[in-house]
């Protein structure tokens, strides 16, 4: 009965508070980023191939599995049993992996493999150094 | 009809999500401390490696790379498990999770799965079938459930529909052979149920099939026939619920798998909606006391638990919350398990909402000891052992809960935890231990 007074601000003694109509729940990281809980996961980058999309070591990424990829999107793709996140590519020459630093060579799917795709990255989340 | 949606070698689909060499290779997942194989891949049954096989008879061939081993991951696996129980929430009518890797469902209406989606509403039906049920609903609707699941999660799951849990679990074993995945129980299931030995069947047991052949009950389908009479005698009203359950007549209401010791879940709906955390708090743990003793009754210990609440909204349904906890120790105690459960239970409880059901699903059950020791002596655990937390038991029961405990359980770090040597990542549930993308 507390609980309910409380939100509804219907006291029987007192005024009833003027910001109770502007009353909102505070905002929240994850309904903003996790569109999905079942199909979000978070994965931390390595090392600089996409540094020119934003996207630096020890970034953290979140990635959901449920949405296909489509020309242009960055992606989580396992190449060869290790995972890797790229701009996936898809034209008449095929599928490609492109990196965002010149110092990489784009990752050209062979005729007849299939991309082992693991999701789209939604985000990334990069945190500055110094005391947290 | 009931649905029953099952994650094909759970333990090692989920290694496989984060660990892509593992695809296509022989992999098998270890039990608590390392003992035995307790999952395995299609590629490593192959090979004719049996489950429950000690992990130190195979330790030669995977050093020269033949087969791969993970320890057991159960923050990974629950937390997967939890991800696969929330799209089957979104997706059916009712969901009941039986195990760590098994979940019943009821699915929509035939009405509402012919209307609502592209592609079924054209119903076909069994020619000549006495109770013709429209079959392609079905089917449409349980490979959209794997479809999404394999995507959403990365699990391979097998779906089987029948009018029973008992038939379900056999359709569900059928469904996992095919390459959809998916099988909808005939009307007229005689065909499957005499190529079925009694062992096979969902809730015979292990000890029942000698007292079944003496009854010449051999088969799915003789026990399905059997007189009642004859089947009361052999294993009593459970093993005549069992044989209701074959002839299609729903018998495995309440929710009571005492029979099947595979898993052990509890969870209850509250008579009115909980409001605190000593309501939640007590509702789960008197679930653990009650699973502790059933533990106990099998001679098993578990190695984790998910636990969860649903919150009540006017109409049914309502969010869950839940939570993975793995034991510091595979157990059977009670107070260890509350203890464990502890730190979760804010997480479960928001104050001002109200709660209409809690639950626990518990996982990684076995007997205690290693596997050698388990082969060499009786599978029951040791007399002083059960002694004790009987006696602990009576003692808390009256003196009120966890005043008795082992001092062992004291502070620091504990240097009797489970040995977990290959452990892969907790890749969902630890900052520390994401998966690393280059």
């Amino acid at each position: 009965m507390s609980a309910k007074a409380k939100v509804s601000g219907s006291v029987v003694a007192g005024f009833p508070s003027p910001a109770e109509q502007y009353l909102e729940p505070p905002l929240d990281l994850n309904e903003l980023l996790v569109k999905r809980p079942a199909a979000t996961y978070f994965v931390r980058v390595e090392g600089d191939s996409m540094v020119g999309a934003g996207i630096r070591g020890g970034d953290l990424l979140v990635v959901d599995r449920s949405l296909r990829p489509a020309d242009g999107d960055v992606i989580i793709a396992s190449v060869d049993g290790e995972f890797t996140v790229k701009t996936f590519r898809r034209d008449e020459d095929g599928v490609r992996l492109e990196p965002a630093n010149p110092a990489f060579p784009a990752i050209r799917l062979r005729a007849g493999q299939e991309l082992d795709y693991f999701g789209k990255v939604t985000a990334c989340i990069h945190r500055f150094a110094g005391k947290r | 009809m009931i649905g029953l949606v099952d994650g094909n070698n759970f333990f090692v689909s989920c290694e496989r999500v984060f660990n892509r060499r593992l695809v296509g290779r022989p992999v098998a997942v270890l039990s608590n401390n390392d003992g035995c194989c307790v999952s395995r891949s299609n590629e490593f049954k192959a090979l004719g490696i049996p489950m429950g096989t000690p992990y130190f008879q195979l330790k030669g061939r995977e050093a020269t790379g033949e087969l791969s081993f993970c320890s057991s991951n159960y923050e990974l696996y629950g937390d997967l498990s939890n991800r696969i129980v929330s799209i089957l929430r979104e997706e059916a009518v009712d969901v009941e999770q039986y195990s760590i890797d098994e979940a019943f469902i009821t699915p929509p209406s035939l009405e509402a799965l012919g209307n609502g989606e592209r592609g079924t509403a054209a119903i076909t039906t069994v020619p000549h079938s006495p109770f013709p049920i429209p079959r392609s609903p079905y089917l449409a609707y349980g490979r959209r459930l794997r479809s999404k699941i394999l995507r959403w999660v990365g699990i391979p799951c097998g779906v089987g529909f029948a009018p029973t849990k008992t038939l379900a679990k056999l359709a569900n074993h059928i469904a996992k052979k095919r390459p959809d995945g998916v099988f909808l129980m005939p009307d007229d299931p005689t065909e499957i149920l005499a190529a079925l030995p009694t062992r096979e069947v969902w809730g015979v047991g292990r000890h029942l099939p000698a007292k079944l052949r003496a009854a010449r009950i051999l088969t799915a389908r003789h026990l399905r026939d059997a007189p009642d009479d004859t089947i009361r005698a052999v294993g009593g009203v459970t093993l005549l619920r069992t044989a209701m359950e074959l002839r299609g007549v729903p018998c495995c209401e309440e929710r009571d798998y005492d029979a099947a010791p595979d898993t052990v879940s509890c969870s209850r709906s509250f008579g009115t909606p909980a409001t605190t955390c000593e309501a939640i708090e007590e509702s789960i743990a008197s679930f653990a006391a009650q699973a502790a003793a059933k533990l106990r009754r099998h001679g098993l210990l578990a190695a984790g638990c998910n636990i969860y609440a649903q919150v009540f909204a006017s109409g049914g349904g309502g969010d869950f919350v839940d939570r993975t906890v793995v034991f510091p120790v595979p157990t059977d105690a009670t107070n260890e398990m509350l203890r464990a459960f502890r730190p979760e239970m804010s997480a479960l409880f928001t104050p001002g909402l109200r709660y209409r059901k809690t639950g626990v699903v518990f996982f990684g059950l076995e007997k205690p000891g290693t596997p050698q020791q388990a082969d060499l002596f009786d599978a029951s655990p040791p007399p002083e052992r059960s002694r004790l937390y009987k006696a602990v038991d009576a003692l808390n029961a009256r003196y009120g809960k966890g005043k008795v405990f082992s001092a062992a359980e004291g502070i620091g770090p504990r240097p009797w935890q489970m040995k977990r040597s290959k452990l892969s990542k907790r890749s969902t549930t630890r900052w520390d231990e994401l998966m690393t993308v280059r």
